[in-house]
């Protein structure tokens, strides 16, 4: 039996769609069988940066209506035989699906998969709980931002409210030169407000948003701090003990002569 | 606000043995953080183990005593009590209300003391002063 995870984060543009996409690449990579569903109905998103959309026949609704199989409406990866799209419908609303056949939904996909990762929309009303009906355990996303970190700490009191225990935090969009000028808050600042356990840290970085236009995901990329950052959390997910990483970027004078004599 | 209830009626019932002695009739005991958007409505004293969130908010017709970092807005004596205290480990509130009096802490970050405070009305004006247990 799989387990059923959702990445929230209450706010909108944290992050969410990134963090789900490189986590089932990630744990694809790792020869898991890994089912992503977009949950964000009416704002589709998932399938394209996973390149996906081309594909698309039947969505989430056409499987809660009945209109189509679950297994017929699942879309395989291009590169990773283990990952599947649930894709969200782009025609209809939140309200086209309720909490009971999330969960239903959910029960039948745990099944077939290692990991289903559910890809929440941006918001605390039905469209979040639809996302977090049928889950066994939660990750917040927030970016080191007061406002963020506010709706992650509203979103994880709904979320021990609904009996999801224990949610982890992945801080996205991490600035380590802003945080040593005192511009941007904290690891401990969010600790200090957030009080649960870390799941990683992402830093700021523009390869996210290359990989994202072409449809692919930065997991898979060995030379960016980002992937590296993606790839840590995957095996965290999957229950290794993996240290938080340095994300200084080296710098400096040092660093600068090293790279022209090509040492690094 | 039904979340400010549940965390009442559980708090009463979930008691570890040795905390049972600090509820009276009016007192309730707040076992767990409060988050933005949670609040808790009481008449009498509430007490939270735990930090008051920014977003998070405690009405309390009777003293309020929060034994963490207090950072969202609290209402002590929320039925007219003057006399009525707000204490807590780390004050830092967005706004703290005794009685009729509202107050906030002003814009210029200053100290950022790292003891428990107390607010109370003296002479008419909310005031912050360190906690020390014979304070009456
Ligand atoms: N670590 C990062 N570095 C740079 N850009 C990033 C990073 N993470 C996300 N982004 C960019 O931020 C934008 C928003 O990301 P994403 O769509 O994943 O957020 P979301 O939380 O799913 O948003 P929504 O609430 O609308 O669903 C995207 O353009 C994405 O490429
Ligand atoms: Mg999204």
């Amino acid at each position: 039996m799989g387990e059923v995870i959702v990445v929230t984060s209450g706010k909108g543009g944290v992050g969410k769609t990134t963090t789900t996409a490189n986590l089932g690449t990630g744990l694809a990579a790792a020869s898991k069988k890994v089912c992503l569903v977009d949950a964000d109905i009416g704002l589709r998103n998932l399938d394209v940066v996973l390149g996906l959309e081309n594909r698309i026949v039947y969505d989430i609704v056409d499987v809660t209506t009945g209109v189509c199989r679950l297994r017929q409406a699942l879309i395989k990866d291009k590169r990773f035989e283990g990952l599947h799209l649930l894709p969200a419908a782009q025609t209809k609303d939140k309200t086209a699906v309720n909490p009971e056949q999330m969960k239903e939904l959910c029960e039948e996909l745990r099944k077939e998969f290692d990991y289903v990762i559910i890809d929440c929309p941006a918001g605390i009303e039905q469209g979040f709980r639809n996302a977090i009906a049928g889950a066994d355990r939660a990750i917040v996303v927030t970016t080191p931002e007061v406002s963020a970190v506010r709706d992650a700490d509203r979103i994880i009191g709904l979320l021990e409210a609904a009996d999801l225990r224990e949610p982890k935090l992945i801080i996205n969009r991490y600035r380590p030169k802003m945080v040593n000028r005192g511009d941007m808050m904290s690891i401990d600042d969010m600790n200090e407000i957030l009080a649960i356990d870390l799941l990683g840290v992402v830093p700021e970085d523009e390869q996210v948003v290359v990989t994202t236009n072409k449809g692919e995901t930065v997991v898979r990329d060995d030379k960016s701090l980002s992937g590296q950052a993606y790839r840590n959390i995957t095996r965290r997910i999957m229950g290794e003990n993996v240290p938080l990483m340095n994300l200084e970027e080296p710098s400096g004078l040092f660093s600068a002569l090293r790279k022209m004599i090509g040492l690094k | 606000m039904t979340n400010g209830i549940a965390a009442q009626n559980s708090a009463i019932n979930n008691l570890p043995v040795e905390l049972e002695e600090l509820v009276d009739d009016n007192t309730v005991l707040v076992q767990r953080t409060l988050r933005s958007g949670q609040s808790v409505y009481h008449d009498g004293n509430v007490v939270v183990l735990g930090d008051v969130n920014p977003g998070a908010e405690i009405v309390a017709t009777g003293n309020i005593v929060v034994m963490g970092a207090l950072r969202g807005v609290v209402h002590a004596g929320a039925k007219g009590d003057a006399n009525a205290v707000i204490l807590a480990f780390r004050l830092r509130p967005t706004q703290l209300r005794i009685a009729n009096h509202i107050t906030r802490p002003p814009e210029e970050e200053i100290s950022d003391p790292d003891y428990p405070e107390l607010a109370r009305i003296k002479n008419g004006v909310v005031t912050i002063e360190t906690f020390n247990s014979n304070f009456k």
